[in-house]
C-alpha cells in the first residue's frame, strides 16, 4: 500500500517537475494553439488566434457590455459567432487558482491605495497598446510563428520597452535608494 | 473562400467556449507552476543573463511554427494563409485597428510594442502573468485584470476610432 502511494507521489511530483519547467508550457501552448486553429477555424477567424491575454480578454468583456448594455462593440469572429466567446483567460483564472490552491501557494497579497491606482490604469493602458499592434506577447508570438512580420517587427518594439522600462525602474529604485 | 476546419461549422460554434476554457485552465496550471511571463524573460535576460523564462518564450514561437507547419501540411484549408509572408506578404494578421495601409499598420506595431514591454516592466509582469498572480491571490494584479477589461471597452469604443482618424488626417495610413 504505502508503495503504492510512494510511486502515485514520485509520479505528481515528476509532473511537476516538467510543469515547471517553462519549455514545456511554450512548446505545448504553441503547438495547442496551432490545433485550436484547425479545430475551430469553421467558426471564424482571425487566424493565428489560440490564445492572446489580451484579444481574448476584450472578446469576454466587450461581449459581456454588448449583451447587457445593447452596445455594439467589435469582438473578434470566433467569438460573434460562437455561443459563447474564447473563455482562455477565464480558463487561465481557474487553472491558476486550482493550482495555487493545491500546492499552497494561495496568499492573500495587498498594496497600498495609490499602488492600486497604478496597477489599474497601467492595465488599462497596456491594453490598449497590445491592441495597436494586435495582440499581447503571446499573440505576437504566435503571429511570429505563423510568418507575420508586422508582429515581429511588434516583437523587436517589445523589447525595445524592456529595456527603456529598465533603465527607467533602475532610475527609480536609486532616487528610493 | 471560408476557411474549413477539423469541425464543421455547426459543432465549432458549440465547442469554442468548451475547447478554450480547458485550453485556458491547461494554461493557468503550467504558467502558475512555471512562473511563465514573456516580457519577464526578456527583463531576466538583459538584467541578469538568466535564459530560464526567455527560453520559455523562445519555445512558444517554435511550437507554434512547428504547430502550424504540421497541421498546414496535413489539412492546408484550416491554414489558409500559412506561411502568412509567403501567402500574404507584409500585411499584417488581422486583428489591429482595420482600414490601415502597411506603413501605418507598422507604426502601431511600434507604438503598441513599446508601451507593453515599457508597462510590462515597471509593473512587473506581462499580462499572462498578472492574470496568474491575480489567482494567486495578488491584488495589486487584480487591479491590473480590472484596468485591462475597462481599457477593452474604452479602446473599443473610443480610442481605435480615433487612432485610425488622427493617423489618416496625418496622412501615414
Amino acid at each position: 500500500m504505502d508503495e503504492i502511494k510512494e510511486s502515485a507521489e514520485d509520479t505528481a511530483s515528476s509532473l511537476d517537475t516538467y510543469a515547471r519547467n517553462p519549455l514545456v508550457l511554450g512548446l505545448l501552448v504553441g503547438v495547442f494553439a496551432a490545433a485550436l486553429q484547425g479545430l475551430l477555424i469553421s467558426a471564424g477567424g482571425p487566424e493565428a488566434y489560440g490564445f492572446c491575454v489580451a484579444c481574448h480578454t476584450r472578446d469576454v468583456v466587450n461581449d459581456a457590455v454588448n449583451s447587457i448594455a445593447g452596445t455594439k462593440l467589435a469582438i473578434a469572429a470566433i467569438s460573434q459567432n460562437a455561443i459563447l466567446p474564447v473563455l482562455t483567460v477565464i480558463g487561465v483564472l481557474i487553472g491558476a487558482f486550482i493550482s495555487a490552491k493545491f500546492y499552497q501557494e494561495f496568499k492573500t497579497k495587498t498594496g497600498s491605495g495609490v499602488s492600486y491606482l497604478w496597477y489599474l490604469l497601467g492595465g488599462l493602458f497596456f491594453m490598449a497598446f497590445a491592441l495597436f499592434m494586435g495582440g499581447c506577447p503571446y499573440r505576437i508570438a504566435l503571429r511570429v510563428g505563423y510568418g507575420d512580420v508586422v508582429a515581429f517587427i511588434g516583437l523587436l518594439a517589445i523589447i525595445a520597452g524592456v529595456l527603456v522600462g529598465i533603465k527607467i525602474a533602475t532610475a527609480i529604485a536609486e532616487r528610493e535608494g | 473562400m471560408v476557411a474549413v476546419g477539423w469541425l464543421s461549422k455547426n459543432v465549432a460554434v458549440i465547442a469554442v467556449p468548451i475547447v478554450t476554457i480547458l485550453f485556458g485552465i491547461l494554461i493557468g496550471w503550467l504558467a502558475q507552476r512555471s512562473a511563465f511571463c514573456s516580457i519577464g524573460g526578456f527583463r531576466d535576460y538583459f538584467m541578469w543573463k538568466q535564459t530560464r523564462l526567455l527560453y520559455g518564450y523562445l519555445a512558444l514561437i517554435v511550437g507554434a511554427f512547428i504547430g502550424y507547419l504540421v497541421f498546414w501540411l496535413i489539412t492546408p484549408q484550416a491554414f489558409e494563409h500559412f506561411f502568412w509572408l509567403l501567402t500574404s506578404g507584409l500585411t499584417p494578421v488581422p486583428g489591429a485597428p482595420v482600414g490601415l495601409t502597411v506603413v501605418g499598420y507598422i507604426i502601431l506595431a511600434i507604438i503598441g510594442g513599446i508601451g507593453v514591454g515599457l508597462i510590462g516592466v515597471i509593473l512587473g509582469g506581462c499580462p499572462l502573468r498578472q492574470v496568474v498572480m491575480t489567482s494567486e491571490g495578488n491584488v495589486k494584479a487584480l487591479l491590473f485584470v480590472v484596468g485591462m477589461c475597462v481599457g477593452a471597452v474604452v479602446y473599443t469604443a473610443w480610442i481605435s476610432g480615433w487612432v485610425v482618424s488622427l493617423m489618416k488626417g496625418l496622412g501615414i495610413a
